[in-house]
Formats: structure tokens, C-alpha cells, sequence
């Protein structure tokens, strides 16, 4: 492991190459890149979760932590290991401060595994718009986690607006076995579906794109239930013929398929963790149509799978904008109108500054 | 609206997320209380499990001689899932499957017990919701086959009619002895079955790195271009085992090497090394190529120079004295049953005329390892020294079947230096280090595509007495030879070197 203090983006490739080297892991196979960005107080449930999944899926892994960028002086601190402790893989933790944190792909481009695909994952609340962070930019896919967002339905819906294929939520990823036992159970059914209920805790963004789910694909009315106590999703019903078919959660690791006429099968359906979600995730990259078409069932905004997969970068500087403005990321604005672009200043995006490693970057010029 | 055949519109084949869990099913495994079914097929039913690759209304029947109950056989399966499953052991997991296992005692004579089999099945309908489909799943000695079959077609366990869902039957190697057994065999089986529901298991098939042979050829630009005699010098398909005959003299001694692995895993290999591209990734595309090959494979003119056996003699393997075949309990001591075997075979199509294919096969061998290796032919020009290239070798692609499964790629390239040396280096893929989930079992990928009705890794009836048909006219002729001697722990007797060296070659260490 090397640690490498007030340091420079070129610093840290080569210390990451003499890494590699002194591992023997010039051969390494690499299958993708995972940048993960996240604030300093979650830094260490971040590196878990990503440790587990890059387990499961060998990457390069780019913890990026932005901090304090009214800081008087950019400033980047390294830590890179190879086998360490985060991992037997490749990981690179930077903190960058100051006007550093807004150029944070200029030390990240570099450090990308050559030609392969590259995935970011914002730990915390998702940024308003992707295209604000660089980082979001030139990844092949974009993982969010709305649950984060302090208020998780508008950030869901503000997904929906700002949905480029290539966009995932874990909100989306922690209902796959949800939707694998209730498909199991459809495939046993001929009659034609009826209206569906589905229950959760208040403000869980998974139940919305599970309702959304089912409208897409049964073309069914959804109610989604309140009901608090327990934690996430506690069941779903839907009408079938005469009877229904319903999938309740009998504890946190096993749910309960109960359909009219028919004994109940309790079947395994684990509480799963951010690591193994994360996996999940990384398992397919490409895009997925499935999560847009319940994400537009359920927001109505339409035609989501057919908006074109580029995003241009925009420049946004929080040093600009107003105080308060600038503190909230992820706005709380009520759902039904999304934010319209802030009156603050966007310039279309001078092209992502290159990879002029910034040692010391005599402060940026203000308006790129 | 994209939705399945089945019609269920919560399927949409864009949504890679859902795995595809078979129907209700009960699995039915005669032999139950069998080392297969300890070592493997309860294990891997219990990872399918674990992974929540089971549907809903899944049971898994035992039935065995023994005079068990439910509980007992829950016991024993209990403990072969805890020895033997490759995902930790979850005391949640299990209590779900053990609610769903029974158990049948009887002998296979036993009309009661056959009868008693059907009646269990029917009652599944109400109590797990199974409607009526199930596998059964013939883990007993090949003996025992025709009994069990005429009890099944007696009492109309095998009918899908009479069952009022699917049944399948899933049988084991060795199908037959040679041609004449195999197709008894088979036109006793699809008697009793319909064709399409007989599952005739090579595990070799299950395996991650022979699927990969399919991705490696079929989704790549870059290596069926040179995918025939015109760049390809020679194949050469490994497998060594170093362990002995363990426990199975009776079976071994009257089997032998070529009919226990050459018969069915070397040539499956082959077939896949070898075939054309299929039209579609379908089961019967798939069998229509693979067919192909094995009808056109040829059998050396030579057959004392290129059809070599062996049987291991004592000696010292990984630091351990071992005995030699003849010293193993219960083998004859004049057996002449061989424990190697090495064959050169061609295959007589335009894309592989004049490429010989090496197999060979042992026990007792230095290591445990499966691999393919595909030997380019030189480069008509060398442009430098002939010192220059004294180090550099054939091109080379190696698949890597087991263990460290993956790909190598052997080329040449420039020692550093002043002078211009060739040397060959190796570039490797893991399938570890590049993909993400620890492989699953053969097993488990199998039984789960019994269950789901996929025969795509399943060899045929035609394959099997195709594969006969090469095999026989070999077996005659070794019937008045005896296998030469090699020493435990080295790759093989003599005769099989002077065979490569023969031509110019020499075996890959592997």
C-alpha cells in the first residue's frame, strides 16, 4: 500500500503502476472500472460495500471523496493498494479538497482501466443532474441510490426527468428477487391479471418502481399501501381470475408465495446488502430497459428508453450559485415540478477539462 | 409488448435481472443413498437452492433399498449438503428444503414400492402444488437400468399423459458397452420415454470452460478465421486424473480408461473443438454439428503405433508411494484392462483434413487437469537468424478446462536485450480474475436444465452410438494386446511419446 500526501494526479498513476508491478499483476485481467463517489463521513461503508462486490466482479476500484471546496488551496491525498486492505484488487481512495473536488476527473481519467467500461456509483443522495458531474460523464453506466436522498420519491421522480439509458437505481436493484418469485409464481398462471396492491414502509422508492413494474407489464391499476413498522416492501397482491396471487415477506431472509386454491410455498428471499446489490449491478452493463419502462410508469414521464445515451457535461459552480443553494445537492422541490434549470449560470460545458494532472492549480479560471 | 411463449407478461426477455426458475417439479433419484447422489446431485440440489434457482414447489423424492423414512433420508442429505454444497450452509435454506424431501424404500423389483412411487407423486398436486411434472433421476449401476424402466412403463411414471405434466429421466455414463449395448440401451430408454424427454448427462458438458468453447469460437472475430487445417498443425485433448481407481475396481477393471472417458468426455471435447458454427445456439442445432463431427471422425490405419494403452504401474506420486493397477484390491492379478489411453483420430472434413487430433487420457497422472490445446502451424517465413528463433515454439491456444480455468495464448515475442531473440511468452485469462461469481458445479447447471427442458448439454442417442463407432473397432483391437507399463506419477508409457515423436511432435506438458 502506498499513501501518498498533497500529491499530484501523475503521482498517483505511477504509484499505482509500481503497485501492479510489485503484486505481479501486470496480467491482471480487468473487466470494468468502478468509481465510487462519496462523502467523508460514509467513506467506510462505501469501501465495504465496493470491496465485496469488486469481489465478486475484479475491477479497478476509485473512491473519489469530495470535501470542502471553499478550501483556500486544492489539495489531493492518495491511497493505493493492490491486495490491501480493500480487497485482493486494484483500489485508489482520494480525498480532493478545494477547487481540486470540482475538476476530480482530471486525477480519475487517467486512472481508468484502459478501454474498459466504467461504472460510477454515488453512495450518497444522486446528484440533481448527472450531467453536472464529470464523473457521472463518461461512465457507461450510472448507478444512484435514491433511498439516500432525503426525500427518496423526489429524487426517484427527478431520476425519471433526468433518466439517460444507462442510469440505474439500487432502489430498482433491491426488488430483482421480489420480481423473480412473483414471475416464478406467474409462470403457473393462465388467467388474466387484475388490479395489484403493493405494501411498503412510507416514501420507499423500490415499492414505486415495483408499482411501476407491474403497470408496465401487466397493464393493471397499482395501489401502493403505507404501512409502517417494518422495514422496505412487505408484500404484493395481485388479482387472478377469481383468487390472487400474493408474495409477503415472512422474515428477513425468506417470503411466503400464497395463491388462491393452493398451499403456501415459503421460498428464500434474503434482505441483501449493499455490497451484494452492488454486484448485482455490475453483473450486466448494459442498458436497462426494463428499469426505464417501470420508471416511466410510474413518474409518467414517457419514452424513456428512447432518449439518446449521451450526456454533455455542464458546468455548474456551487462557489457561484446562492449559499443556500449551493448546499443542497439534491433538492427537496415537491415532486410535481422538477427544478428547472437553476438560475445560476450554465455555460455549456467548456469540454471537460483535460487531464492536466492539477498539482497545484493556480485557481481555475472561474467561469470553465 | 415483449413477452415469453409461455405467455406470462411479467417474462420479458430484456429483463436479465430474472433468472428462469423451472415449473413445480419433484426430482426422483433412484440410487438416493448412492455416492453420486452424496458427492454430487444433493449437494448441487441443495446450491440450486441456496442461489433461489428452485421454483416455488420444488421435492426432491429418495428412493434407495433402504429402509428409511423421510427424516432419516432428510438426515443423510442434511449432511451430504453440508460436506459437499460449494455455497455456505444456511440453516434457513435447509429447514425449506428438508419440508420437501421424501423418501421411498423398496427394491427395484418391488412392484409395491413403484406403486407406492405413484401415488407420492400424485399427492404432490395438492400438497406442493406439482403438477404432475417430475425428473427421475437413475444414479444406480447400468444393471439395474431395464428393471427400473419396465416398473416405470408398468405403472405409467414415465407417461406425460398419464402424469399430466412433464417427465424426464436422466441417466448417467456408461450408456452401454459398445454399440450393441448402446443401442439395446437407448431403444429401451426412448421405449419407455419419449426421445426428447431422455437427458443422457456429461458433466464435462456443465462445465463454465466448455460452454466457453462456444463464446470462444462462435461470438470472436478473431479465432475462427484461423480455425482449420490451413493455420491449426495439430489438437491435442487432455485429460489426467492423478488419482487411482478408488473404490470402483469392479466397474474399472471391466471398463477401462478409453470406454470410461474416451468414449464420452474426450470425444464431446472434440466435437465441440471441431464442429461448424451451429445456426442457432438451440439443442438441436447444436446435436445437428456435433453429429457431423463425430461421423466424420477417422481412426489411425496404425493401430499398434497410434492407439497406445497403459496401465499404471507403483511408484511415487506428489511425495506419496502408490501401488500399481494390478496391486489395487479386487483387480485380477492379469488384468489387462488399460488405466491410460492415447489415440491420434483425424476428421475427415475440408476444414480439418490432414489435422490430427491427439487424446489421451489416465490415471495416476503427475496431475488433476482437462485441457485443450490448439497448435498453430509455423510461420512460412522467419525474416531472422535461425539463432534468433531457436526458443520460439508453435503459437499456442490452450483451454484451460480444470483446473484454473481460463485461456492461454502462447506466442512469441522479443527477449529485452541487444540482440534479437524470440522467445514464446503466455498470455493468460482467468475466468476467475475476469468474471465475477465463483463457478457453479456441472451439477448444478445441469439438473437445473433437466428441470427447466433445456438439452443443449446433453449429448444424444445418435452422438452416443456415433462415439460407439469409434470406439469399438479400437476395443477389438486391444482385446488380443496388453496395455504397456508406466510408472504412477509420469504422463504415461513410452509408446505414447514415440507416437507424437512420430510425427515430428511431442505431447504439451500441461
Amino acid at each position: 500500500m502506498t499513501t501518498l500526501w498533497d500529491t499530484t494526479g501523475s503521482a498517483v498513476v505511477k504509484a499505482l503502476s509500481a503497485e501492479r508491478r510489485a503484486a505481479g499483476a501486470l496480467a491482471f485481467g480487468l473487466a470494468l472500472t468502478l468509481v465510487v463517489v462519496v462523502d467523508e463521513q460514509h467513506v467506510s461503508q462505501a469501501e465495504s460495500a465496493a470491496m465485496a462486490a469488486s469481489a465478486a466482479h475484479p475491477c479497478r476500484l476509485l473512491i473519489v471523496v469530495r470535501r470542502q471546496i471553499d478550501a483556500p488551496h486544492p489539495r489531493l491525498d492518495a491511497e493505493v493498494s493492490i491486495g490491501g486492505r480493500l480487497g485482493p484488487g486494484e483500489a485508489v481512495v482520494m480525498r480532493m479538497s478545494g477547487r481540486l473536488a470540482l475538476h476530480s476527473e482530471s486525477v480519475v481519467l487517467p486512472l481508468l482501466a484502459p478501454d474498459a467500461p466504467v461504472v460510477t456509483w454515488w453512495y450518497d443522495a444522486p446528484p440533481e443532474k448527472i450531467a453536472h458531474d464529470p464523473l457521472g460523464v463518461f461512465a457507461d453506466r450510472r448507478v444512484t441510490g435514491t433511498y439516500a436522498a432525503p426525500d427518496p420519491l423526489a429524487a426517484l421522480l427527478q431520476r425519471a426527468e433526468d433518466f439517460v439509458p444507462g442510469d440505474t437505481d439500487l432502489a430498482w436493484t433491491r426488488i430483482s428477487g421480489w420480481r423473480t418469485l412473483l414471475a416464478a409464481a406467474f409462470d403457473q398462471v393462465t388467467e388474466p391479471a387484475g388490479p395489484a396492491t403493493v405494501v411498503s414502509e412510507p416514501n420507499n422508492p423500490s415499492a414505486r418502481l415495483f408499482a411501476g413494474w407491474l403497470q408496465a407489464k401487466l397493464r393493471v391499476p397499482v395501489t401502493i399501501t403505507d404501512a409502517p413498522g417494518r422495514k422496505g416492501i412487505q408484500s404484493v397482491q395481485v388479482a387472478v381470475g377469481d383468487g390472487e396471487v400474493t408474495l409477503a415477506r415472512t422474515d428477513s431472509r425468506s417470503a411466503g408465495i400464497t395463491r388462491t386454491g393452493y398451499p403456501t410455498r415459503v421460498l428464500p428471499l434474503p434482505e441483501r446488502g449493499l455490497g451484494d446489490l452492488l454486484a448485482e449491478e455490475l453483473r450486466r452493463l448494459d442498458d436497462d430497459y426494463v428499469y426505464a419502462e417501470a420508471l416511466s410508469a410510474w413518474s409518467g414521464v414517457p419514452h424513456l428508453n428512447r432518449r439518446p445515451r449521451h450526456r454533455d457535461h455542464i458546468w455548474r459552480d456551487p462557489a457561484l450559485e446562492q449559499p443556500a443553494a449551493a448546499m443542497a445537492a439534491i433538492t427537496t422541490t415537491p415532486a410535481a415540478a422538477p427544478p428547472a434549470t437553476p438560475a445560476a449560470p450554465v455555460t455549456p460545458a467548456a469540454p471537460v477539462t483535460p487531464a492536466a494532472p492539477a498539482p497545484n492549480p493556480t485557481t481555475p479560471p472561474a467561469a470553465s | 409488448m415483449a413477452s415469453t411463449a409461455s405467455g406470462n407478461p411479467l417474462r420479458d426477455p430484456r429483463d436479465r435481472r430474472l433468472p428462469r426458475l423451472p415449473d413445480n417439479s419433484a426430482l426422483v433419484v433412484f440410487g438416493a443413498t448412492g455416492d453420486l447422489a452424496r458427492k454430487k446431485l444433493i449437494p448441487a440440489v441443495y446450491d440450486l437452492a441456496n442461489r433461489g434457482l428452485l421454483p416455488p414447489g420444488f421435492v426432491l423424492v429418495g428412493f434407495a433399498r433402504r429402509d428409511w423414512s423421510d427424516e432419516d433420508f432428510a438426515a443423510f442429505a442434511r449432511e451430504a449438503a453440508e460436506r459437499g454444497a460449494r455455497t455456505p450452509f444456511r440453516e434457513d435454506t435447509w429447514e425449506r428444503l428438508a419440508s420437501s424431501v421424501r423418501f421411498r424404500s423398496g427394491s427395484f423389483s418391488d412392484d409395491a414400492a413403484f406403486d407406492g412411487l405413484v401415488k407420492l407423486l400424485a399427492d404432490l398436486e395438492s400438497s406442493h402444488g406439482v403438477p404432475g411434472n417430475a425428473a427421475f433421476y437413475l444414479s444406480i449401476p447400468p444393471p439395474a437400468f431395464p428393471v427400473v424402466l419396465k416398473q416405470m412403463q408398468r405403472t405409467g411414471l414415465a407417461s406425460n399423459e398419464a402424469a399430466g405434466g412433464w417427465r424426464r429421466v436422466v441417466i448417467e455414463k456408461p450408456f452401454g458397452n459398445d454399440l450393441e449395448t448402446a443401442r439395446q440401451l437407448n431403444s429401451l430408454v426412448d421405449d419407455v420415454f419419449t426421445p426428447d424427454d431422455v437427458f443422457r448427462i456429461d458433466h464435462y458438458l456443465g462445465k463454465e470452460t466448455v460452454q466457453n468453447l462456444f463464446a470462444l469460437r462462435f461470438a470472436n472475430m478473431l479465432f475462427e478465421p484461423i480455425w482449420n487445417s490451413h493455420f491449426v498443425d495439430s489438437v491435442q485433448i487432455t485429460m489426467a486424473e492423478d488419482v487411482g481407481i478408488g473404490t470402483r475396481a469392479g466397474f474399472y477393471d471391466e471398463t477401462g480408461a478409453a470406454r470410461d472417458v474416451l468414449q464420452n468426455h474426450l470425444l464431446q471435447l472434440l466435437a465441440l473443438t471441431a464442429m461448424e458454427e451451429p445456426v442457432s445456439l438451440g439443442a438441436e442445432a447444436i446435436r445437428t454439428e456435433k453429429l457431423k463431427v463425430l461421423r466424420a471422425v477417422s481412426l489411425p490405419e496404425d493401430f499398434a503405433t497410434y492407439a497406445v494403452r497403459g496401465q499404471y504401474s507403483q511408484g511415487w506420486l506428489a511425495g506419496e508411494r502408490v501401488r500399481g493397477y494390478l496391486e489395487e484390491a479386487d483387480i485380477p492379478a492379469a488384468s489387462a484392462t488399460e488405466t491410460f489411453v492415447a489415440v491420434r483420430l483425424g476428421v475427415q472434413t475440408r476444414r480439418w483434413a490432414g489435422v490430427p487430433f491427439y487424446l489421451r487420457t489416465g490415471k495416476r497422472l503427475p496431475r488433476r487437469v482437462t485441457e485443450i490445446a490448439i497448435t498453430f502451424t509455423k510461420a512460412p517465413h522467419l525474416p531472422f537468424d535461425a539463432t534468433d528463433t531457436t526458443e520460439l515454439g508453435n503459437n499456442q491456444l490452450v483451454i484451460r478446462v480444470q483446473p484454473d480455468e481460463g485461456v492461454t495464448l502462447r506466442f512469441g515475442s522479443k527477449v529485452p536485450g541487444s540482440s534479437m531473440e524470440v522467445r514464446d511468452v503466455a498470455m493468460d485469462f482467468l475466468f476467475g480474475e475476469a468474471f465475477t461469481e465463483a463457478l457453479p458445479e456441472a451439477y448444478e447447471r445441469l439438473i437445473l436444465d433437466v428441470l427447466l427442458g433445456d438439452a443443449t448439454l446433453f449429448p444424444n442417442n445418435a452422438e452416443v452410438e456415433e462415439s460407439w463407432r469409434i470406439i469399438d473397432p479400437l476395443e477389438d483391437f486391444w482385446q488380443s494386446t496388453t496395455p504397456h507399463a508406466y510408472r504412477a506419477g509420469t504422463w504415461g508409457p513410452a509408446a505414447a511419446d514415440d507416437m507424437l515423436s512420430r510425427d515430428g511432435r511431442r505431447w504439451r506438458r500441461p
